[in-house]
């Protein structure tokens, strides 16, 4: 009966903190410019370098897909890990620690919100990006598809966990730090080129950021025979499944350990 | 006596925008910079430009196979001035809605005695400071990582000093520009400078010649006084080297033009702020917070 309780508080902490991602960002349609032309501004730049290159159609499918891609990292980061910077500068971080249900169905909140959010947005870049230069996939397999996108998409948003909690130490260095993970991660990801240019040791210690290996097998799907692929569909799915509970255990211990930590050093409503 | 007292009374006057300025600056800089020690903020401000140029390196050897050409050298000089944009306009914009929602302290600014303008100015300027080791930085590693054809005797000083300066005003402008937006702009106000820096990304030929685009956004491109700078700094810098975005136009007609565009936006820049100042002092709004 008390579990039942529990279950029911943390379901309705989750569904509570993903309303405002959800349901209140779309009351203002502006998002509409900000979450999809801006970002296809960016990844419009990178096919027109690709054009200027003289490359095949594929690279400019592999951008589009890296364009899509960057909104799921940039919520991550930008909504997630550095989520309770904001949330303590706007002092609701304090109103979150008195809650009875804990900070973990606030994270899950914030990550189911961000992802239907994000996900929007990301078929949105992907329909209009395709449709503008006029790139065309084939996909035989849309289940094992689905099913990397899912494993990554956890196993992102356990990573987005895991900063969360680090973040939630930090001041302004968390800003700073998120800012850094933009360049560098879409590098080594390989997210407007194959892992694989990077070289197989690169790419493998790239893996650690779940999109790396979630990217490359969507690409092998994708475009099947032309990809140089990192490794073997079925491998990188493996990989994948194992990043995700690990990045899901260690967030929550975590979670548990930065909590007490920011506590005990007063940090939690430290704005400065 | 008339004469000496205006005299006396411009001089203080330039002497108080001089003092806004510099302590703009130096409040700018310790904003930017005291966060963290003196290397690691070196580190913070080189890694990411040099992502970007390693990211377009790599798309440029996975298409070219190994292959060395002037594209090489396009996308170096674009990345490498490419921060100064980001420190400087996109700088000035987020650093008014920070003192105006998150440290509310625009209230307290303004109303001071002092200028705003070169109070902006002044924050504008710490930012691109910030951004020259990144420039610096991205160019060595271009020159000897990348093997760009980056030489003492292919550097033009009379085509790049000016340029550089000129194309700095330019960026400060459009900061202007940017931030008399800002007043007319609700909820999505932070995300505006982003907007506006991704829209010249594409536009500006920082990472592509902008001959590569439709004909419709060269014409815009050609408005905008970044890509004359661009332009001019890889002339400046590469010499006969450089792949252009207007090989018809000379060393002259680029930086005329680019005088000419930076000129123009300046005045263009200040009559849009004074316009925004008005409207937002006149509806009470100046220091409105937006993000609810």
């Amino acid at each position: 009966m008390r579990a039942g309780k529990k279950l029911t508080r943390v379901f309705r902490a989750m569904v509570g903190r993903s309303y405002p991602r959800i349901i209140g960002s779309n009351r203002d349609k502006s998002w509409l410019f900000y979450d999809t032309v801006l970002p296809l501004l960016g990844t419009v730049a990178f096919v027109y370098v690709y054009k200027a290159l003289g490359a095949p159609e594929r690279f400019i499918g592999y951008v589009i897909m890296g364009g899509a891609t960057t909104a799921f990292w940039m919520n991550v980061m930008w909504s997630m890990a550095a989520q309770f910077y904001w949330e303590k500068q706007g002092g609701n971080l304090e109103l979150y620690m008195m809650m009875p249900c804990g900070l973990t169905p606030i994270l899950l909140g914030m990550s189911l919100g961000g992802l239907v959010a994000t996900l929007l947005r990301a078929i949105l870049i992907v329909s209009l990006g395709s449709l503008l230069f006029h790139v065309s996939y084939t996909l035989p397999q849309v289940p094992l598809f689905l099913l990397i996108f899912t494993i990554t998409i956890i196993a992102l948003y356990g990573l987005g966990v895991v900063f969360a909690s680090l973040f939630l130490f930090w001041g302004r260095e968390a800003w700073h730090t998120v800012n850094l993970f933009m360049e560098p991660v879409f590098l080594a990801s390989g997210f407007y080129f194959p892992v694989r240019a990077l070289g197989f040791w690169v790419g493998l210690g790239a893996s650690i950021i779940p999109l790396t290996l979630g990217l490359d097998a969507m690409r092998q799907l994708l475009f099947a025979g032309m990809h140089p692929a990192l490794l073997p569909v079925e491998v990188e799915l493996a990989i994948l499944g194992f990043v995700a509970i690990l990045f899901i255990l260690l967030a929550r211990h975590l979670l548990q350990k930065m909590e007490y930590l920011a506590r005990r050093e007063g940090r939690l409503s430290l704005r400065f | 006596m008339g004469v000496r007292a205006v005299r006396v009374s411009s001089e203080r006057s330039l002497q108080r925008l001089w003092r806004t300025f510099a302590v703009a600056y130096w409040l700018g800089w310790q904003i930017e910079s005291n966060w963290t020690d003196p290397l690691l903020f070196l580190i913070y401000s080189v890694i990411r430009p040099l992502g970007g140029v390693l990211i377009l390196a790599v798309m440029f050897f996975v298409v070219a196979r190994g292959a060395r050409g002037p594209v090489l050298g396009f996308f170096v000089t674009g990345t490498a001035f490419w921060p100064f944009v980001v420190m400087a306009m996109q700088g000035m914009a987020m650093g008014v809605l920070a003192d105006r929602e998150h440290w509310k302290t625009l209230r307290y600014i303004y109303s001071a005695p002092i200028s705003y303008r070169a109070y902006l100015v002044g924050r504008s300027l710490a930012q691109a400071t910030s951004a020259l080791a990144a420039m610096a930085i991205t160019l060595l590693f271009g020159r000897w990582v990348l093997g760009i054809p980056l030489y003492f005797s292919t550097i033009r000083p009379l085509v790049l000093l000016p340029a550089f300066l000129l194309g700095i005003a330019g960026i400060v402008a459009m900061g202007l520009l940017i931030t008399s937006a800002l007043t007319w702009t609700s909820r999505e106000a932070w995300r505006l400078p982003e907007a506006v820096g991704a829209a010249l990304y594409l536009l500006c030929g920082v990472i592509f010649p902008t001959t590569v685009l439709p004909r419709g956004l060269q014409m815009l491109s050609m408005g905008i006084p970044l890509t004359w700078w661009l332009e001019a700094m890889r002339r400046g810098l590469l010499g006969e080297h450089a792949l252009l975005s207007f090989p018809w136009a000379s060393d002259a007609r680029v930086l005329g033009t680019l005088a000419m565009l930076v000129a123009v936006w300046i005045i263009g820049a200040g009559f849009a702020f004074t316009c925004a100042e008005f409207r937002a002092r006149a509806l009470g709004i100046l220091d409105q917070e937006t993000g609810h």
